[in-house]
């Protein structure tokens, strides 16, 4: 019996009057990479944000390793140290060289010395193949050394699940390929982690499960290897022949 | 809007809200203790006394600074005939009737006509120095030698003299309109250029003034004009109204009062050789004569600004954290404040602070700390929507990336947002500072003694309007350039790094 590590119950979020999410129940396991696809507009992004509360659910809960981070005398701070998120834009902080960037949180959260963190950041740097970069600020580098960056200060808190909005979305396609790699090693080494991508390739060979979302609504799921040969509903197979 | 964000923007606006209690009531206390010191002091009460800057003969400045005049001595023999302390504060002939009538000042002498119409809101002393009107045209005019040469013509008159109201009078008879100066040596000024072609002022003022060769001269006989006198807010002060009046008496018997008057007026007509005739000023013997003048007003300049610039960013973080609260309510507060300061003239804030807010409350304030709250105040309005600005410019992924590393609110505003919001803001804030060193010229109208008070004051005694300006505006230049040079010095080392190699 796998180790469940997340679970999302009946899912609501409410922009206003709109409702963006209808309802999500999901799960996932230990150890388990889902990828989440689908339309713009589809919720993919809400919902992600919606499991470490950057977005607040309007209705329904969340539980990551069986506590309930929507409960609201949750202490989320504390949470979110061990939930790692990458954005589509990168988000480094743009004063700080590439390695205070990966240090900021450790030292301020008083996890780490300030030599420990400079340690750790070197050592992360090194494994996304950037540690010749560690004094740069980010202005100076390409759009896929920010991101492999990114993941690097994320993994700095030594999270046990990893949150990726649409890591490559923005980058040019001859950088996709080194973030990618990155990822395809965090999964080999057996990290938690949802995917909101528009890379087919990735959610079909690296994902162990594919999630499709259309409309607020969670369309259809499935083992990735079936998930691309045999999608069930209409809706699935609309989209996959526009994409693939 | 986020739970999370909620929250810190509440302990966040809430710190803010004490610190600024605290401003606020270090501003009182100061405010209270400076009151009491002049309580204190006025055990035997320490009259204060208005004055003009600048009504030569009665009060001006002598190249020195010195502070001479009729008024002046006059005002000096009688308190030591008479025994009272009193501080004269040379403040403007407006400015002076507006500080008796909210308190901040006892009384009033400067060359002030006893009017009915002053007598409805001040008592009076017997009058000590029968007045009269006179009218002035330039040296090169031949045109006018009667009021009615000046039919359709334009004339000058200083605001609130007896001058301005013998020009209304006869500008309907007569055909003429009249344009009003704040100062003589504007007004005169202004003649010299053909503007206007005459001038109405009180005799001694306008003889003094072409004693020194301003290039205007006297047409016609003078008109009879009211009597000056000593003003206190009606029904206050009696007592020093009667001590005046005893002392007058007295100075007059001894022969004091008669040698007063000659020194400044020899034969009721001409000034006396003993104020310094003026011989044509060179612009470098000016520049070396008003130095030690300009220097310590450039000080006060300095130190108005810096202590008004401190507390308008404490201000200006308050009401910008006010503004981003949470709470709607606290957003009022801040749109409130700003609607009033941008939408009134600082000059209408420095006399509402000054003479408006004492009067209702009933307590006096040193010109100091009205000016340093006039300045705080309306630099603050600026700085809290610059603040806003500079945090909204941050985007917002920063605060989310910062944030889902599990750092708090407010740790990620210190170490993630506002880094960022001072570099964006550096540049507007320098700008409101340097317009701000600007505005404290605009306190001269209040009695602060800054450079272009005492400019005016210059200006006053020698008439050389324009020379004296160009100093006081090399004067400024040097101290905004100075500003500028810090700024630029604070700003490359909150910059350093971020553009090192290759600018985006």
């Amino acid at each position: 019996m796998e180790k469940l590590k997340v679970r999302v119950n009946d899912l609501h979020k409410y922009y206003g009057k709109l409702e963006v999410l209808k309802g999500i129940d999901m799960t996932v396991n230990q150890g388990e990479v889902v990828s989440l696809i689908g339309p713009s507009g589809s919720g993919k992004s809400t919902f992600l944000r919606c499991i470490n509360l950057l977005e607040t659910p309007t209705r329904g809960s969340v539980f990551i390793d069986g506590n309930e981070t929507t409960d609201k005398k949750a202490n989320i701070n504390k949470l979110r140290r061990h939930i790692g998120m990458v954005f589509q834009h990168f988000n480094l902080f743009p004063h700080l060289t590439v390695e205070k960037n990966i240090m900021l949180a450790p030292v301020n959260l008083k996890i780490m010395t300030k030599d420990q963190a400079q340690i750790r950041a070197l050592e992360l740097l090194d494994r996304v193949g950037l540690k010749n970069k560690a004094k740069d600020y980010p202005v100076n580098l390409s759009g896929g050394q920010k991101q492999r960056v990114a993941i690097a200060r994320a993994l700095a808190m030594s999270p046990n699940l990893m949150l990726f909005d649409e890591p490559t979305s923005a980058l040019d396609p001859e950088m996709v390929g080194g973030v990618l790699q990155v990822m395809k090693e965090l999964a080999t080494d057996g990290m938690t982690m949802i995917v909101v991508t528009h890379e087919m390739g990735f959610a079909r060979d690296v994902s162990d499960r594919v999630v499709f979302m259309a409309n607020g609504y969670k369309v259809e799921e499935g083992p990735a290897k079936d998930f691309f040969v045999n999608p069930r509903e209409q809706r699935t197979q609309d989209f996959l022949n526009c994409v693939l | 809007m986020q739970t999370w964000q909620n929250k810190a923007r509440q302990i966040f606006s809430l710190i803010t809200v004490c610190f600024i209690l605290t401003v606020v009531f270090t501003y009182f206390t100061a405010t209270a203790t400076s009151v009491n010191q002049d309580e204190t002091v006025g055990s035997g009460k320490k009259y204060i006394i208005a004055m003009d800057t600048t009504f030569a003969p009665f009060e001006f400045e002598d190249s020195q600074g010195n502070r001479i005049g009729i008024d002046v001595e006059l005002l000096e023999a009688i308190a030591k005939d008479q025994g009272f302390e009193y501080e004269a504060r040379a403040i403007g002939f407006d400015a002076a009737l507006q500080a008796v009538e909210s308190g901040q000042a006892d009384g009033i002498l400067a060359g002030c006509s006893i009017t009915e119409e002053r007598k409805k809101k001040m008592d009076f002393s017997t009058p000590y120095f029968d007045s009269g009107i006179s009218m002035a045209v330039s040296n090169d005019n031949h045109s006018v030698e009667s009021y009615a040469d000046l039919q359709g013509k334009k004339v000058a008159v200083k605001v609130g003299t007896e001058g301005a109201v013998l020009a209304n009078t006869l500008s309907s008879q007569y055909g003429f309109s009249v344009v009003t100066f704040d100062d003589s040596a504007n007004m005169y000024e202004d003649v010299k250029l053909g503007n206007t072609v005459a001038c109405f002022e009180d005799y001694p003022v306008l003889g003094y003034a072409i004693s020194q060769n301003i290039g205007l001269k006297l047409i016609g006989e003078k008109e009879a004009g009211s009597s000056y006198g000593l003003g206190v807010k009606k029904g206050h002060n009696t007592e020093l109204l009667q001590m005046f009046n005893d002392g007058l008496e007295n100075v007059k018997t001894s022969g004091e009062y008669q040698r007063i008057l000659d020194t400044y007026i020899a034969s009721g007509e001409s000034i006396s050789s003993v104020i310094d005739t003026k011989e044509s000023i060179n612009f470098f013997l000016l520049l070396g004569e008003t130095f030690p003048r300009f220097i310590e007003a450039a000080g006060i300049t300095l130190w108005i600004t810096a202590v008004s610039l401190i507390f308008a960013v404490i201000l200006g973080l308050f009401f910008c954290a006010l503004r981003i609260s949470k709470w709607k309510t606290l957003h009022v507060i801040t749109k409130v404040y700003l609607w009033i300061i941008r939408g009134t003239p600082v000059i209408v804030q420095a006399f509402m602070i000054y003479f408006g807010i004492p009067k209702l409350v009933g307590f006096t304030m040193p010109v100091e700390v009205a000016s340093i709250i006039t300045l705080s105040m309306n630099a603050g309005a600026y700085l809290s929507e610059i603040f806003r600005s500079g945090i909204d410019a941050v985007d917002i992924g920063q605060m989310e990336a910062a944030r889902s590393l599990g750092m708090p609110y407010m740790r990620t505003m210190q170490k993630v947002i506002f880094p960022q919001a001072a570099r964006i803001v550096i540049p507007s804030v320098i700008n409101q500072f340097i317009i701000t060193l600007k505005d404290s010229s605009i306190l001269s109208v209040i009695g602060l003694s800054e450079l272009t008070k005492v400019g005016k004051a210059i200006v006053a005694r020698n008439l050389e309007s324009f020379q004296t300006y160009l100093i006081l505006a090399i004067y400024y230049l040097i101290l905004v350039s100075l500003l500028t040079a810090l700024s630029a010095l604070i700003e490359r080392r909150l910059r350093r790094g971020k553009i090192k190699g290759s600018g985006k």
